[in-house]
């Protein structure tokens, strides 16, 4: 299936959830947050949130800033 | 009361926190994360600012997180980069699931040129946010006016700015500070601008409860030794707040006796 992340399209299997989706991309579960289609989603909730076709994912990082 | 009692007893409450350290410290333009951990932990301050942004798909980011948490310092994220109140609130909320923290440093400075902060957005996301549960800390112009509607709305503290954020100027706000703190019933950090550890200390003698440092640490020739420089500052004026300063006049008011002894001996 389709998905977009921050603007990329990627392909990826069918029934996978936001944890798997940050573990596959190589992107920390620390200091991260993730919205799907603008609903931030709670990081208790990332391992039973099932990503489906043409989801659109924002995903944050904690970064430096005064 | 010993002067060693009043120091160990003068702790600064901002929510349910109570802190030690009244230097508060950015995180921002370290040239790299060794020495941003270093001046950090020199600067001996608890709470530490962090940005929040959308992830580059194609690098990885430095992880600067393990570090200060490993230093036992509270982070503050902030909604930079929000131009409005709804963005703020996607922000703030945002940052709570990064940072796993309802603290929140608002900043809503829609203009890149001066980055000064928009006075009726901030307003209505402290709103939004205080009904929210967040611990909010807005950053604001030196407005008494603006303060106290924000106390009303119930933030934690109020965060006026010295000048502008990374000009280093120091303290142009003198005045208008000086009605903020003292109508204030809530904790005033001076913040932005503060470029020396002297307008640090000046922040501190008019009676501020805390400052936030970041550009005037972070590009000093050796941020380390600087960061060390603005806490022994922030301590100095609060030592002397307490210690209550004296008076000015325009008059001279000897120091030592006016006696004539030395015309006596001629």
């Amino acid at each position: 299936m389709k998905i977009h992340v921050n603007e990329q399209v990627l392909e990826l299997a069918e029934n996978i959830n936001i944890e798997q989706l940050l573990v596959h991309l190589d992107k920390p579960l620390i200091g991260s947050a993730v919205a799907v289609n603008q609903d931030i989603i709670s990081r208790s909730h990332w391992a039973d949130t099932i990503l489906n076709e043409g989801d659109n994912i924002s995903l944050f990082q904690a970064i430096a800033g005064g | 009361m010993l002067f060693d009692e009043m120091k160990k007893n003068d702790q600064l409450i901002i929510g349910d926190k109570s802190f030690s350290s009244r230097l508060f410290t950015g995180t921002g333009k370290f040239n790299d994360q060794q020495t941003m951990v270093a001046a950090l932990k020199a600067s001996q301050s608890e709470l530490v600012t962090m940005a929040l942004k959308r992830v580059d798909m194609q690098h990885r980011d430095d992880d600067i997180l393990a570090p200060l948490i490993k230093n036992g310092m509270k982070l503050l994220p902030n909604t930079s980069g929000a131009r409005n109140a709804k963005e703020a609130v996607f922000a703030a909320e945002l940052a709570r699931e990064a940072l796993q923290t309802n603290w929140v440093k608002l900043e809503i400075h829609p203009d890149p040129k001066y980055l000064l902060p928009d006075p009726i957005e901030t307003l209505k996301a402290a709103e939004m946010l205080a009904n929210k549960g967040f611990i909010v800390l807005p950053y604001v112009h030196a407005d008494p006016v603006l303060c106290k509607h924000l106390e009303a709305a119930g933030c934690a503290a109020v965060m006026p700015l010295g000048a502008p954020i990374g000009s280093n100027k120091g303290i142009k706000t003198a005045d208008f500070l000086e009605i903020i703190i003292e109508q204030a019933n809530i904790p005033v950090i001076v913040d932005a601008g503060l470029g020396s550890p002297s307008h640090a200390a000046l922040a501190m003698e008019m009676g501020a409860d805390a400052v936030l440092v970041n550009t005037a640490i972070a590009v000093a020739g050796n941020p380390v030794a600087m960061s060390e420089a603005f806490a022994k500052a922030v301590q100095a004026g609060r030592q002397a707040y307490l210690a209550g300063l004296g008076g000015q006049s325009t008059q001279a008011i000897a120091s030592s006796p006016l006696t004539a002894f030395l015309e006596a001996s001629l």
